[in-house]
């Protein structure tokens, strides 16, 4: 897929599961980026709160859907970072 | 013949079906409805039948009869719907060379039809009040002793389902198909404890629990199926004897057992569907390649700390599985279990009663959408969400290019990691090693140095096993020690296949267990 560059900074509500929504202190929040993927967006989170779960060992939904890490993101998306839970 | 009519019975009609010149007796009985039951005046009976079931059970009674009896031929017809007082409600009739055998053939019948076949009756009283009635509590009248009234209890079972037979969607067919059904639960934990109260009281018929753990002081937080004064027990038959006791009407099969690729099959095809209430991805990948390959549907839930997901599998469909979003089993490493990062109890309360509620739809045919989403809870900000997935066309257990061999090679794949004959002492937690029973079987002349006094340690040295084996017993959890944890493996090895479910050899052997012993406790 070839994406258009885009530098334009747009407002993603992103909401973390789990380990990382202990890592992130936090379950919701909306941030401006200029990712334009959620593989692009989650690297820059990853920087910022020093995450620990490599993007291989996650899933993604974007606007109540699971979606490819390499899907464009539109601005106001809802990303959802999903770790797998085992617990019972 | 049997018949369920909704229509006024034509009793001329059904007298002169059964006339027969080698006939030389005629007995009929004919079921009025009458204005009272147990002292309440009653002014209208409402009967509701499981059609299906009724026939088939009605005409295995039918035949019962002609073979116990010396008789021509019997008939019966039971109405359903609304009846007035003094209504026709059943009609038996049955024809036979001599009078005998047609008074005890008719009685046979009606009182089997009274006490075997699914039909429900609503009274309606004078006060305005209406309530079920179980016709098979009725039977208790005649002498029979074939019915489901509990004599300590005192009531029947319909009253204790009652204000759910009162729901549309369930009524006295949906009650019907509840006790029909059989449900496997995997996991008696935290979401089993839950999903088996609400299973059991709802009258699921057949209850099947697959849990091997002993009952530990950190469960009881959570696993509200058990009590304080049962720590150390086996769950298996804590929960059988607890649900049991709650619903007396429903029949509990345990498995005291770990699920593997050896009896996952046999276990499996005794029921309608599967609950995943365990707490690990091995027996979660276990049972989701298996509820795939045997067809069968799964309701999946797993918790963290204050969160859960939900997930149903149904075969045949369009619904995706585990693996079409996680092909490979992640690694445990990448989650924590509820022993390292804590869970409130209220978590898998609330999603075993989740899984307990898409359980009972799907056994009554409502409609869900959870086998198209999975449905994502977070408790903490009670955000919940349902995140649409679809079936992966690569999953390597229901996509494309997957066949029988690759169903196969998985299950091996998950066989081979669930062979696990060692316990690492340094991985497991005090309170759990407690459960077990260790047993040295180096020979005396290696045992000379060591001093394990803190541990109850039984001696049976490896060259006197088979001698001394009787003093253990299959059901019992052992830990098996020798020097090195060579021998250790190989006998425990050997003991699974003599039954032994519970066995373990202490991976390191001494050596790990004077680390173990020396170890700050936890």
């Amino acid at each position: 897929m070839i994406v258009k560059a885009d530098t334009t900074e747009k407002k993603i509500d992103v909401q973390y599961y789990a380990l990382l929504r202990e890592e992130r202190g936090l379950s919701f929040e909306t941030v401006m980026t200029i990712a334009q993927t959620p593989k692009e967006l989650y690297g820059e989170l990853q920087k910022r709160h020093g995450f620990r779960l490599p993007i291989e060992r996650l899933k993604v939904a974007v606007n109540d859907a699971f979606q490819d890490w390499d899907s464009p993101l539109q601005p106001n998306d809802n990303v959802v970072f999903i770790p797998p839970v085992a617990g019972g | 013949m049997f018949q369920i009519s909704t229509s006024p019975i034509d009793e001329v009609a059904l007298k002169k079906r059964l006339e027969n010149p080698k006939a030389g007796a005629f007995v009929s009985f004919e079921g009025w409805v009458r204005n009272h039951h147990e002292g309440r005046e009653v002014v209208l009976l409402e009967y509701e039948a499981f059609e299906a079931l009724a026939q088939s059970e009605a005409e295995k009674i039918l035949q019962e009869a002609v073979s116990r009896f010396e008789i021509e031929e019997a008939i019966c017809v039971h109405r359903t719907g609304a009846l007035c007082i003094g209504a026709l409600a059943v009609w038996v009739g049955v024809t036979a060379a001599h009078r005998g055998a047609a008074f005890q053939a008719c009685q046979y019948i009606m009182d089997a039809i009274k006490s075997r076949l699914p039909i429900w009756k609503k009274e309606h009283y004078a006060n305005g009040d209406s309530g079920w009635v179980n016709c098979q509590h009725c039977a208790s009248h005649s002498g029979s002793d074939n019915h489901h009234v509990d004599k300590s209890l005192g009531f029947d079972e319909v009253h204790y389902y009652e204000r759910q037979m009162r729901l549309p969607e369930v009524g006295a067919e949906g009650q019907a198909t509840l006790k029909q059904s059989k449900v496997l639960v995997v996991g008696a934990g935290g979401l089993g404890s839950a999903a088996l109260l609400y299973l059991a009281s709802a009258g699921v018929g057949t209850l099947g629990i697959c849990e091997f753990d002993n009952l530990e002081p950190s469960n009881l937080h959570r696993q509200v199926l058990y009590h304080a004064s049962d720590a150390g027990q086996s769950k298996c038959e804590l929960a059988k004897r607890r649900l049991q006791a709650l619903n007396p009407f429903i029949h509990i099969q345990t498995y005291d057992k770990k699920l593997d690729l050896n009896n996952i099959e046999g276990i499996l095809n005794h029921y309608d569907l599967v609950l995943d209430c365990t707490d690990n991805f091995k027996t979660k990948f276990l049972l989701n390649d298996a509820a795939v390959h045997f067809q069968k549907p799964l309701i999946q839930a797993s918790i963290y700390q204050y969160e859960g997901q939900l997930q149903l599998y149904l075969p045949n469909g369009d619904s995706p599985c585990l693996r079409c979003l996680w092909p490979e089993m992640p690694e445990a490493d990448c989650t924590g279990t509820c022993e390292d990062v804590g869970v409130l109890g209220a978590v898998p309360g609330v999603f075993g009663t989740l899984q307990a509620m898409e359980a009972l739809k799907y056994l009554l045919g409502l409609p869900t959408d959870l086998n198209r989403h999975v449905l994502m809870m977070d408790l903490l900000t009670s955000r919940v969400q349902k995140i649409r997935q679809i079936q992966n066309p690569a999953c390597p257990i229901c996509g494309e290019n997957a066949d029988r061999e690759s169903f196969l090679t998985m299950m091996n794949g998950n066989a081979e990691e669930e062979i696990d004959l060692e316990i690492d002492l340094a991985a497991c937690s005090r309170e759990h090693l407690n459960a077990f029973q260790w047993v040295d079987i180096r020979e005396a002349h290696e045992c000379l140095q060591d001093d394990f006094e803190a541990l109850l340690v039984q001696q049976i040295p490896l060259s006197r096993f088979n001698l001394e084996i009787s003093t253990l017993s299959p059901q019992h959890a052992y830990l098996v020690f020798c020097q090195k944890g060579i021998r250790s493996k190989k006998l425990v090895r050997v003991l699974r296949q003599q039954g032994f479910t519970k066995v373990y050899s202490v991976q390191g052997g001494v050596k790990q267990i004077q680390n173990w012993l020396k170890a700050p406790l936890q």
